[in-house]
């Protein structure tokens, strides 16, 4: 029972879903429309069991007394500060709330993420190596599109950032669309065997 | 100075001490921010959801039928108990099926055939010879034999799939490019920061 | 050198060069790429009144990179009087949006309501996204700010993609795909990109195949928009600073062969 109820849900709201595409009947309307908002519902409850183990984890992390005990604090009040602030002053503009995203949030994430402008620096200096044929075409495709992207390159020749809209048009982006349908065979593959229970990775291998 | 513009700078500057080394002010910020994503996410999944489409509809419209979606969510949380875990599934089914039933055509229209469709170009346009056809061509082809494994690369195929390394190569080369593009972008938005908003340094 | 002592040299190198070239102010005139040029256009012809989605599709760890397009598009539409409906695939995106979409409709005395909405964010965007094509109002019941959306007068003639023109989707990930190969593969929803530069080539494709109509990428596409729109923001600003970069790591690249083959040909390897 603990596997075959979740394989016959699995079966049947796949079907459904595949089937409705091909069909404008008003009941296969309400049913997918019903589907689509159920699956909304359900993804959100996901999100909540996230935070519930997040919670979890910090607490028995902090129980414990090990040494990353006081960032662990830290998280968990930022954690039940949003919520706080959000249940004082809404989530309007001028809201702590927002201010909150605006003066925290969103600028440490984004330093966070410009963390990486340095590594890929470094990795530019020590892993970018013209070692053989495959790396040199890498290496000399890297360096046209780096040149040929800023506005110094339209002063030194209007070939230049030309070349660049090539390269990427053409045989980079044909390499791309090989992937792409590689990926999509892939997927349809994997999804029809999800669909007819052969694939039950999600069932924890059962 | 603006009480907001200050915390941004203090906590901006704690971010970047990382990459003098990992610190004890980093990793404050880091869990700080690590507990307001959690917080904030929280309140928008909230509100936007479990208010917006299910207890405001259920309670308020009377649309009894969401009850369903409900009980599958709190099935979800049957996670934290071993001997229940096996009833989280049933919404992961549902979620999974229908993300498969949905996917399917997808893939093969938009993804597959449309794509396929694309790299049939015209040899010749207007009476003059169109380079980039045989290139697309002969690009798609080639990466294509090169992820295909169920013949031994060998001979015509050998030669075929060492071609198609070389448009990935082209590919990933570009990405490169266009990825420390991104890289330096996101940086000098920081810098923007700091200089003008912060640090007043710039008007 | 020591490993260590070199990773400082490169980081110290990297902040000065951003920095000093960030003081410096040089008007650059940056040329369109044809893929920016053609989002400019569209929008530009588009009838008074049109309405368009703008979908904030990103984290805020993207922030500096892409708010300068989704300004200058934003601004783009608001200056040629488009109905802007905003609305995010992305949990983050949402407060993101609906702070970008106010402070831009404020530039132009534009009114909530009736010239532009902040339906706010929903989850699982697959489901979103087809949602949306059988009824905008059944996914979004409410807007951000907790208003029924079927009365607003913007709503008002507005339930599916039938009604809307073009779909602009603000993504620092593959979410502009969804947009493709689900509001536009099954119900023909035009889409466009405002994308980070990281993600063009991944685009190139669908661009290729006409499954998006436009992109426009990056820094150096926000700084094209705004010499288009004749409006200088964050992408103008950036330009020298990007170019900086660019030759920095260029030089990197060089230094780093030029002791590469220098080792090997003494035989120590790389």
């Amino acid at each position: 029972m603990r596997t075959k109820i979740p394989l016959v849900v699995c079966l049947a709201f796949g079907v459904i879903m595949f089937a409705q595409y091909f069909s404008n009947h008003t009941i296969a309307r309400a049913v997918y429309n019903n589907i689509l908002e159920w699956w909304q519902i359900i993804f959100a409850f996901t999100l909540f069991v996230g935070v519930a183990a997040f919670i979890k984890n910090n607490l028995k992390s902090i129980s414990r007394g090990k040494k990353d005990t006081p960032y662990k604090i830290v998280s968990l009040i930022g954690l039940a500060l949003m919520p706080l602030l959000a249940i004082i002053g809404g989530t309007r503009i001028g809201s702590p709330f927002l201010w909150s995203f605006e003066n925290m949030l969103a600028p440490m994430q984004a330093t966070v993420f410009s963390l990486l402008a340095f590594f890929v620096a470094s990795a530019s200096f020590r892993g970018f190596r013209a070692r053989t044929v495959s790396a040199t075409i890498l290496l000399l495709t890297a360096l046209i599109v780096l040149i040929g992207r800023i506005p110094l390159a339209e002063m030194i020749s209007e070939s230049l950032p030309k070349t660049t809209f090539w390269i990427q048009s053409y045989p980079s982006m044909a390499a791309r669309r090989a992937i792409l349908i590689g990926i999509g065979l892939g997927s349809m593959t994997t999804a029809l065997r999800v669909i007819l229970g052969i694939e039950r990775t999600y069932l924890r291998g059962e | 100075m603006d009480i907001g513009i200050l915390v941004a700078g203090i906590l901006t500057l704690a971010v970047f001490s990382f990459l003098y080394k990992d610190n004890p002010v980093y990793k404050a910020a880091e869990s700080w921010l690590i507990g307001l994503s959690v917080g904030y996410a929280l309140v928008i999944f909230w509100q936007t959801t479990i208010i917006d489409l299910l207890l405001v509809p259920l309670f308020s419209e009377g649309r009894l039928i969401l009850i369903i979606p409900f009980l599958l969510g709190l099935m979800m949380f049957s996670r934290f108990s071993k001997k229940t875990s096996w009833l989280s599934r049933i919404p992961i089914a549902l979620m999974i099926g229908a993300g498969a039933g949905v996917a399917i055509p997808a893939m093969l229209y938009a993804r597959t055939l449309k794509q396929m469709s694309a790299s049939v170009m015209p040899i010749i346009e207007n009476g003059s010879l169109n380079i980039e056809a045989p290139v697309v061509a002969l690009g798609v082809i080639s990466t294509l034999a090169y992820f295909y494994f169920s013949r031994e690369h060998k001979g015509v195929m050998g030669s075929t799939a060492r071609l198609g390394t070389y448009f990935l190569m082209i590919f990933f080369g570009a990405t490169f490019g266009y990825t420390v593009m991104s890289r330096m972008s996101t940086f000098i938005g920081r810098v923007d920061f700091l200089l003008t908003d912060f640090l007043h340094l710039i008007k | 050198m020591d490993r260590l002592r070199t990773r400082w040299i490169i980081f110290s190198g990297l902040a000065i060069v951003v920095i000093v070239s960030y003081l410096i102010t040089i008007k650059f005139k940056t040329a369109p790429s044809p893929a920016t040029l053609k989002a400019y256009k569209y929008l530009d012809t588009l009838p008074e009144k049109s309405v368009v989605i703008f979908s904030f599709d990103h984290e805020a760890s993207s922030l500096p990179e892409i708010q300068p397009i989704a300004l200058a598009m934003l601004r783009h539409a608001f200056k040629n009087d488009l109905k802007i409906v905003g609305l995010s695939l992305f949990a983050e995106g949402t407060a993101i949006g609906y702070d970008l979409l106010s402070k831009t409709a404020r530039e132009y005395d534009r009114q909530y309501g009736s010239d532009y909405i902040f339906l706010g964010f929903k989850p699982q965007y697959i489901s979103a996204i087809l949602g949306m094509g059988e009824s905008i109002k059944r996914v979004f019941p409410e807007d951000y700010l907790g208003n029924m959306t079927d009365t607003m007068p913007i709503m008002l003639g507005i339930d599916s993609y039938d009604n809307i023109e073009m779909v602009v989707s603000i993504a620092d990930g593959d979410r502009t795909v969804q947009w493709v190969e689900y509001a536009g593969a099954r119900y023909n929803q035009k889409v466009m990109a405002g994308l980070t530069a990281a993600m063009i080539t991944s685009y190139d494709p669908y661009l290729s195949s006409e499954q998006l109509y436009a992109v426009v990428g990056g820094l150096r596409g926000a700084a094209e928009y705004e010499n288009l729109l004749d409006k200088r923001g964050g992408g103008s600003r950036g330009m020298l600073a990007q170019s900086a970069a660019h030759l920095y790591i260029l030089a990197l690249v060089i230094v780093g062969n030029i002791i590469y083959f220098r080792n090997r040909r003494r035989g120590g390897g790389g």
